[in-house]
């Protein structure tokens, strides 16, 4: 029972820093400029499908594909900023329009270009086997786990010692009086898009690997982290990763309970049952009148 | 639209859609795609109620629908119980479970609602997929009846043809098409329009914010549980597949598409968006690009859809045939 235990712990974690990465990203958007993006699981998947491309296409370096990825994806995300986002900043149903729009392009652009089958991509990290005890994981695993480390790290230096970080904050607070100490608001949006999607292309390139880069690959991973901004509480940024860890860890646990069709239906009863008893979330502020 | 205009357009859809068996007797294919488009039909008039009328956005409908469903085809499959009373209890359980959801999710934020809707239709999909006894798990349930014939005297009204079983599903989109107008045209309708515009003020106003925005929930998983029956009944087999996520996004994309908040919205969207592409022989997946495209351009530029559209060119015609009366 133990092994089993520290075996779901460690998958739990994997997979709980993969909702981390997508988590931070939507928590970035809606805290900064208060657009939920519910086509951030496509982003997602198309930074799998980058990777690959990066990854047999043109470098054959799997740290470098991670890169390309990234950068890929942050170009993406100005487009979509710029061009779609921009314009649906108050506008919380047309922004899930634009996003379900968004979606059936990207997914079926993919489809199209790509095939419907899955894609199978094996670097090094997902061939070696590290031993814990009796139980091996792939290096993978511990990539993964490492790499969002870090990349929270980052992001954390990022938003708390550089002036562009501290730019974003500032708009995520109080737009107006952002404006009045000179700080350019639509270049903090768009820097918040590329940042954000970039961080979703980084959870693809490191999720693609493991199992398969596939259309749909995204979807599960998108409802998760939305599930893990609101348990952690909307906009805020350690909400997401408590979040985000939590529920891989509960997702992870589950099967040790009840047989794995039904762990979607534990997270998202998680889900339900923390927006019934504390609808502003963990770190999340109550504010009168809004719950 | 003056009054006079709406009803003889009411009368024209009514008869030639009573007719489209006779029309296109000779192209079952027409008439199947006429089908599925008023199976559709009917859950996005319950979600233009909840949506277009009360302002709420539910990502998880077609889950209430696959609830209806799965009641009205093990009643009418296992149990024999006929096609109205199986029917009406699928409605009925639907609305159950939307009760359910609806008392303690509806005071959350809108948001937090949005996402409470899309776990709860993530969560009876797993149900469907896996509660194998009832459900049939991931196969399904195969070999649905079909509703009786009904006899008058020498006068057979069947059901099981195509043609019968479309003017079945056009008699009960005409009646559920017919509840959202006396609804929307009653005092309690233009309180829930208050609700949507302004909930403060509406509450301010001395309308129970709360119990409408509950009692339109409650009404709108009802009829899409009718919806899913119907679709159910048609295609003779319900799956786990035909209330996906993806579902409820197209139902939504059908309104929004049609137009939410008009009367005739829910319906010409989901003619648009299951009928026309069918026609126009277009491949599965180009169609979903182009309505990516559509809704892109629809969230920009044209957020009330094709009646939307339709509205303002309607005004402009008309403000122009003023104006050259105002200044001969």
């Amino acid at each position: 029972m133990a092994t089993a235990i520290l075996e779901q712990l460690i998958n739990g974690a994997m997979m709980g820093s993969i909702y981390v990465l997508m988590a931070l990203g939507m928590v970035l958007i809606y805290g900064v400029m208060h657009v939920l993006n519910f086509a951030h699981g496509v982003l997602f998947m198309v930074g799998g499908y980058m990777a690959h491309l990066f990854f047999f296409n043109l470098t054959g370096s799997y740290p470098l594909a991670i890169i390309c990825s990234m950068i890929t994806l942050a170009l993406i995300g100005m487009v979509l900023e710029r061009l779609i986002f921009r314009s649906l900043r108050d506008n919380l149903r047309m922004q899930i329009v634009a996003s379900l729009g968004l979606i059936l392009i990207i997914q079926n652009g993919v489809v199209q270009l790509w095939g419907p089958h899955a894609l199978q991509m094996r670097p090094q990290t997902v061939d070696s086997l590290v031993k814990v005890g009796q139980l091996s994981f792939t290096v993978q695993h511990f990539v993964i786990i490492g790499v969002v480390t870090l990349a929270v790290t980052t992001l954390y230096l990022f938003l708390t010692r550089t002036r562009l970080g501290t730019a974003m904050r500032a708009t995520s607070q109080h737009p107006e009086a952002a404006v009045v100490v000179g700080i350019n608001p639509n270049r903090v949006y768009t820097i918040t898009f590329m940042i954000a999607c970039a961080l979703a292309g980084l959870g693809g390139a490191l999720l693609g690997p493991l199992f398969l880069i596939f259309p749909q690959m995204g979807d599960a991973p998108m409802l998760k982290a939305l599930s893990a901004i609101i348990i952690g509480g909307m906009g805020s940024v350690p909400g997401a990763i408590v979040g985000g860890l939590g529920i891989g860890i509960v997702e992870s646990m589950s099967t040790l309970v009840v047989p794995t069709d039904y762990r979607d239906t534990i997270v998202f009863g998680v889900l339900i049952l923390m927006l019934l008893i504390r609808p502003w979330g963990i770190f999340g502020v109550r504010v009168r009148g809004e719950h | 639209m003056k009054p006079i205009y709406s009803l003889i357009a009411a009368i024209v859809v009514l008869v030639v859609g009573a007719l489209a068996p006779v029309l296109f007797g000779g192209q079952p294919y027409v008439l199947y795609v006429l089908t599925l488009a008023l199976c559709y039909a009917i859950p996005a008039i319950g979600m233009n109620l909840l949506y277009g009328y009360t302002g709420l956005v539910s990502l998880g409908h077609m889950g209430f629908a696959g609830v209806g469903a799965y009641t009205t085809a093990v009643l009418m499959k296992d149990y024999g119980v006929p096609f109205v009373p199986s029917l009406l209890a699928g409605a009925v359980a639907a609305g159950g479970i939307g009760l359910l959801v609806g008392i303690p999710c509806l005071r959350l934020r809108s948001h937090f609602f949005i996402v409470v809707t899309l776990a709860v239709g993530m969560i009876l999909y797993t149900l469907f997929n896996n509660l194998d006894g009832l459900t049939g798990g991931a196969e399904g349930l195969p070999g649905i009846p079909r509703p009786q014939n009904i006899e008058i005297g020498s006068l057979v009204i069947e059901f099981r043809s195509l043609g019968g079983f479309y003017m079945l599903t056009f008699v009960i989109t005409a009646l559920i098409f017919g509840l959202q107008y006396l609804l929307v045209r009653s005092d309690f309708g233009r309180s829930l329009s208050s609700v949507r515009q302004d909930e403060a003020l509406a509450a301010a106003r001395g309308v129970d914010v709360f119990a409408h925005k509950l009692f339109a929930f409650v009404l709108s998983a009802a009829i899409a549980g009718v919806g899913g029956a119907m679709k159910v009944l048609f295609l003779r087999a319900a799956a786990p597949l035909s209330f996906e996520l993806q579902e409820s996004i197209n139902l939504m994309m059908m309104l929004i598409l049609g137009g939410a908040g008009f009367l005739v919205g829910p319906i010409i969207g989901a003619i648009t968006f299951v009928a026309l592409p069918e026609f126009l022989r277009v491949a599965n997946q180009l169609r979903l690009i182009f309505f990516g495209f559509v809704l892109l351009a629809l969230a920009r530029f044209a957020p009330r859809g094709i009646c939307g559209l339709v509205e303002a060119a309607y005004r402009k015609l008309s403000n122009r045939e003023k104006a050259v009366v105002a200044h001969p």
